[in-house]
């Protein structure tokens, strides 16, 4: 992984989920699929494809029709690409001609905690309040949606801060660097 | 009977004010000086014994810029009761098949009026729901949209912009069919629409539990020293870390000031309505409360010793 970002108080987000796709290149018969492995589910009536999980890394893959497929689940970006290598696997165990074309990770979730509590009215009528959507009836949190890189921080009163929609690591390491210094603004 | 210039006579003469004819006579020449002139008295009198159905008025409502011809257009109403006069129904029927454009417009506007009245809202806040929905609504964008959802969060962020604050959920009991989340996202919609219209110029303050105060505690009936000293404990409230919805803390501090005073006593069960807090909920806050009671209720209101009798969560 890349050198760790020299953050001043030495708090680094750690990525709860990733979600990526990838395109096995091939026309899939869901039913077959279905039928013929035991960790997955497919009702057309709900939704046009077969839902398969693997135990190891615990993952889950919605894998549809045209031979696309979304992984989701992992916690580090090289185990969901190892995952969804194993569900490619199982797809041309089955008899498709299944490829790894195009892997992508689409969205990154990461959490961290700032070890203080927050004031999150004073936060939303400041300057970033263009930002920021704070409405304690309909949700706990504050959600910033920060323009460079852009990424939407669920920041709560507890100093937990939630950072999602990133494509790349580096992505929300800079994000919590830049709102650090903010938050620390707004300590309680 | 006056005084005025007579342009035959050249001087001021007494000039007498003809109702009828509407003119104004030279009483010395007979000149009329002015004539057509507008009566400015009553448009209609009443009499004692007239029976009080038949309304006298005769115009309309006042013009209402929002619409495109500022509200001009006459409406054949839907005869009431059975359809007598087949006639009528059928010019009914006419009519709104013609091409209106603003017909969407005022069955929205009808809408948010009735919901306002149900609320009890000043006109203020009513016309400037009607506004943000004709600004919403010029961006095509919002067609599939639920409407009543739309429609309530006009009105909620019009509440908001006036600084008197309305709970979603008291929205929603006036909102027919909108769930919480419905006009919650709805509002979000609205908020990002005008923020793109206008570029970011939504003012919205976050809700603090004192704008509800004075609301909640006269449903409860509660007396002037109890409703000042429940808003300065929210006040001082503020400064712990308490980490509850402002409305459930306004209705724990509420439970808390009734619980102190004399006089009879609400239930949880009727806090829970007044409020629109749930029972299980206004029992968490307290607990989260308890712990910093002495220092949020003022020392004018009630003893120490009152505070420690104060049931224990």
């Amino acid at each position: 992984m890349a050198a760790r970002r020299n953050n001043p108080s030495g708090i680094v987000p750690t990525t709860q989920n990733i979600v990526s796709t990838v395109d096995l290149d091939c026309v899939l018969d869901l039913n077959h699929i279905a039928l013929h492995s035991r960790n997955s589910e497919y009702f057309p009536k709900r939704f046009s494809a077969v839902i398969m999980r693997i135990k190891d890394p615990k993952t889950t893959a919605l894998i549809f029709a045209s031979g696309k497929m979304v992984c989701t689940g992992a916690k580090t970006e090289a185990q969901s690409k190892l995952a969804a290598r194993k569900f490619a696997r199982i797809i041309q165990k089955l008899g498709f001609p299944a490829k790894f074309r195009d892997f992508r990770i689409q969205n990154i979730v990461a959490s961290c905690d700032v070890q203080f509590t927050i004031r999150l009215e004073k936060f939303a009528c400041t300057s970033h309040g263009a930002f920021s959507t704070y409405e304690p009836e309909l949700f706990p949190g504050l959600i910033y949606r920060m323009k460079q890189p852009k990424l939407v921080l669920l920041i709560f009163v507890s100093g937990n801060v939630v950072i999602a929609g990133a494509k790349k690591r580096d992505d929300f390491y800079t994000a919590f660097d830049n709102i650090y210094p903010v938050l620390a603004e707004f300590k309680k | 009977m006056g005084d005025a210039f007579c342009s035959d006579c050249k001087r001021q003469t007494e000039v007498v004010f003809d109702h009828s004819a509407g003119d104004t006579v030279c009483s010395e020449c007979g000149l009329v000086l002015e004539s057509h002139s507008i009566d400015e008295t009553s448009e209609w009198r009443t009499f004692a014994n007239e029976s009080g159905d038949n309304d006298p008025v005769r115009v309309g409502g006042p013009t209402n810029p929002l619409l495109a011809d500022g509200g001009l257009s006459t409406v054949i109403a839907k005869p009431n009761g059975g359809s007598g006069e087949f006639l009528s129904s059928s010019l009914g029927r006419w009519q709104n098949r013609g091409s209106n454009p603003d017909r969407g417009l005022i069955l929205a506007f009808k809408t948010i009026a009735t919901m306002s009245d149900r609320l009890g809202l000043v006109a203020t806040i009513k016309d400037r729901a009607n506004e943000i929905y004709k600004r919403v609504e010029d961006q095509k964008s919002s067609r599939g949209r639920n409407q009543d959802a739309l429609l309530a969060a006009c009105l909620y962020i019009a509440c908001r912009q006036e600084d008197k604050p309305r709970t979603v959920k008291e929205i929603c009991s006036v909102a027919n069919g909108a769930t919480k989340k419905e006009i919650g996202r709805a509002k979000e919609y609205i908020v990002k629409q005008l923020g793109l219209e206008t570029g970011q110029s939504v003012e919205m303050g976050t809700i603090h539990a004192g704008d509800f105060m004075r609301r909640f505690c006269s449903n409860l009936g509660m007396n002037n020293q109890a409703v000042k000293a429940a808003q300065e404990a929210v006040q001082k409230s503020e400064e712990f870390d308490i980490r509850r919805s402002p409305i459930s803390i306004a209705a724990a501090v509420i439970y808390i000031i009734t619980q102190l005073s004399e006089e009879k006593k609400p239930s949880l069960k009727d806090i829970s309505g007044a409020t629109g807090v749930a029972e299980g909920t206004i029992r968490n806050s307290y607990k989260d409360l308890h712990p910093h009671v002495l220092k949020i209720i003022p020392s004018w209101f009630a003893k120490e010793e009152d505070l420690k009798n104060l049931c224990s969560p």
